[in-house]
């Protein structure tokens, strides 16, 4: 069975389509990532996951359960940090871990012992008495994401929950999502950090202009995108005759970004490689540098959003 | 039931601040004990039903009213602060509908009105003792009076924030609103001795009414009026409230 089961969804806001006629399905156990540039969409799809808000059509259902018919059933078995902070301004940062976990009905011991394990996980150690208004960006983004681990929960959505932490911070939340992964949870995450969705996500989907473009694992998109590597040549002179000379090399694409640097696109990249170096070789060029990159996420992001 | 519980727990717990309870326990002293007794040679004895009260008396009176309205502003700045923060959207992704979040905002300013009440009457006991008149029937008037009243101006306050987005347009139009209660109410001065037009803008005012409804419940006087007042009391209340809710249930996110 799946986790999140989506058919036809949509929503509009007056003539905006924020999201188009979505199909999604999540299994459990998995990090889902959710890619896309800025109004993609993602946001909007997660407050219709978490029945924030009445999608415009379309049905779906979340573990289990028609989150149209029966919202409130859904929220009691899942959790959200939405991409906007939220936070008790006057309370400190332990109060609010406490008061947030009973709100969510946790009994005052478990509520302890939970609060001390996540004050540690998410260093908040030194600033459990702090208010929560006196606290730096990152700092209450951590708190954010921390409380909502005070509640058990099957299904967690995340939106852009590593946005304003330094990288430590990041890598940090990170590894802990994927521990809590092993033991059972899904997570349902957006970002745009590519680098991110690689490292966490079991399957990622890319939105834009509220369309799925593509949905797979990140090994699978790299291979189907990823045959072409980037290969860098910086030269040790300044040679102006040089896109004279390289013109002509089949099953590629060459920039040449000043005298001296050069880019290469291409699928066939040791081929062309090996017939830029004889040429090179030839005409007594030296080479200062050389870097071959597999193409990432990244790349492979920007491309289906420039051809979408 | 449960959830609007855990929900009125956590209102009160970020609602109890220092500055909170300044405004609501030295601001009305100051006005009972030095207003009240300063001002007494000024105005001399109230004519109130049978008998005629000190103006110390009468006013320490009108603070309970008065501490209400004020203590209800709270529900205001709930809901303002929930959806500056962030909380309002939060708090309805968890375990909670809105009539949840709505209900416990009611009952936190029942709660917060009943016992800014019963303080004030506590410490205003003195000053009005000699004149109080409880029975079984003035003490469900107050109560009545004190939960009606936070309902009232709970739900105007809650409206007034649900359509200010600015911090300082929230600020000034909630204080304007109140001072204008506070003033144009015979909390402060007995309406019968105020001319025209003033009088009749004493009772466009829901304070007067539930500044009158207490009074009458302390001193024991429930004329016909005060019963009319009652109603009227009733009347405003839950047309505001209902009001509060259709907004907070429109809110977007
Ligand atoms: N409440 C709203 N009213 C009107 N339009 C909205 C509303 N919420 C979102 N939109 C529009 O819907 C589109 C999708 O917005 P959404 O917030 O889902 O994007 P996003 O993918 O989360 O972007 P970002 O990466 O910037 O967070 C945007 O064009 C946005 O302007
Ligand atoms: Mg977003």
């Amino acid at each position: 069975m799946s986790c999140i089961d989506v058919t036809h969804l949509s929503k509009s806001y007056g003539s905006i389509k924020a999201v188009d006629d979505i199909v999604l399905s999540v299994k459990p156990g998995q990090v889902f990532g959710f890619l896309g540039p800025n109004g993609a969409g993602k946001s909007t799809t997660i407050k219709l996951l978490t029945t924030l808000i009445p999608p415009s059509n379309g049905s779906l259902t979340i573990l289990g359960v028609d989150a149209i018919k029966n919202p409130l059933e859904i929220r009691h078995k899942i959790g959200v940090v939405l991409q906007q902070p939220s936070y008790e301004p006057t309370l400190s940062v332990e109060k609010s871990l406490d008061k947030y976990g009973m709100m969510w009905n946790v009994p005052k011991n478990e509520r302890k012992k939970r609060m001390e394990q996540l004050l540690k996980d998410f260093d908040l150690v030194k600033i459990r008495k702090k208010r929560n208004e006196d606290l730096s960006i990152g700092q209450r983004r951590r708190v954010q994401v921390a409380r909502e681990f005070m509640h058990d929960m099957d299904l967690l959505f995340l939106d852009e929950p590593t946005v304003g932490l330094d990288p430590s911070a990041r890598r940090k939340l990170l590894d802990y999502l994927k521990n809590k992964v092993k033991t059972g949870l899904t997570i349902f995450y957006t970002t745009h950090i590519l680098t991110e969705a690689e490292y966490l996500c079991d399957e990622i989907a890319i939105i834009d202009k509220g369309k799925i473009i593509t949905v797979d694992s990140p090994e699978a998109l790299k291979n189907k995108f990823g045959k072409e590597k980037t290969i860098k040549i910086h030269l040790l002179e300044k040679t102006p005759k040089i896109s004279n000379l390289l013109e002509g090399i089949p099953d590629c694409k060459i920039n040449f970004e000043s005298g001296t640097n050069i880019v290469i696109h291409s699928e066939q990249s040791e081929l062309v490689l090996l017939k830029i170096l004889k040429i090179l070789n030839d005409n007594n060029i030296e080479i200062e540098d050389l870097s071959a990159i597999p193409i990432n996420l990244e790349e492979i992001f920007l491309k289906m959003v420039r051809k979408n | 039931m449960n959830s609007i519980i855990r929900l009125v727990n956590r209102n009160i717990t970020i609602s109890l601040n220092p500055g909170f309870l300044i405004w609501q326990i030295i601001f009305p002293l100051i006005y009972i004990f030095i207003v009240g007794f300063a001002y007494a040679p000024l105005i001399q004895n109230v004519p109130f039903g049978v008998k005629d009260l000190g103006y110390p008396a009468f006013l320490a009176s009108g603070m309970i009213g008065f501490n209400i309205m004020n203590s209800t502003l709270v529900s205001g700045i709930i809901i303002w602060n929930d959806r500056r923060h962030g909380m309002f959207e939060q708090i309805m992704s968890g375990p909670f509908t809105r009539s949840h979040y709505i209900l416990s905002n009611i009952c936190t300013i029942g709660i917060i009105g009943l016992v800014s009440a019963s303080l004030i009457a506590l410490v205003g006991y003195p000053v009005f003792f000699e004149s109080v008149e409880f029975s079984l029937i003035t003490i469900p008037v107050i109560v009545f009076g004190a939960i009606t009243g936070s309902i009232l101006f709970g739900s105007l306050a809650s409206i007034i924030s649900t359509r200010l987005r600015s911090s300082e347009g929230f600020n000034v139009i909630i204080n304007t609103v109140f001072l204008f209660f506070a003033f144009v109410s015979s909390a402060f001065y007995p309406a019968d001795n105020v001319p025209e037009p003033l009088r009749t803008a004493f009772y466009l005012n829901p304070l007067t009414y539930l500044v009158d409804v207490i009074r009458a419940g302390i001193f024991g006087n429930i004329t016909q009026f005060v019963i009319i007042e009652m109603l009227i009391l009733v009347g405003i209340a839950s047309v505001l409230f209902v009001i509060a809710s259709k907004l907070l249930t429109k809110l977007d996110f």
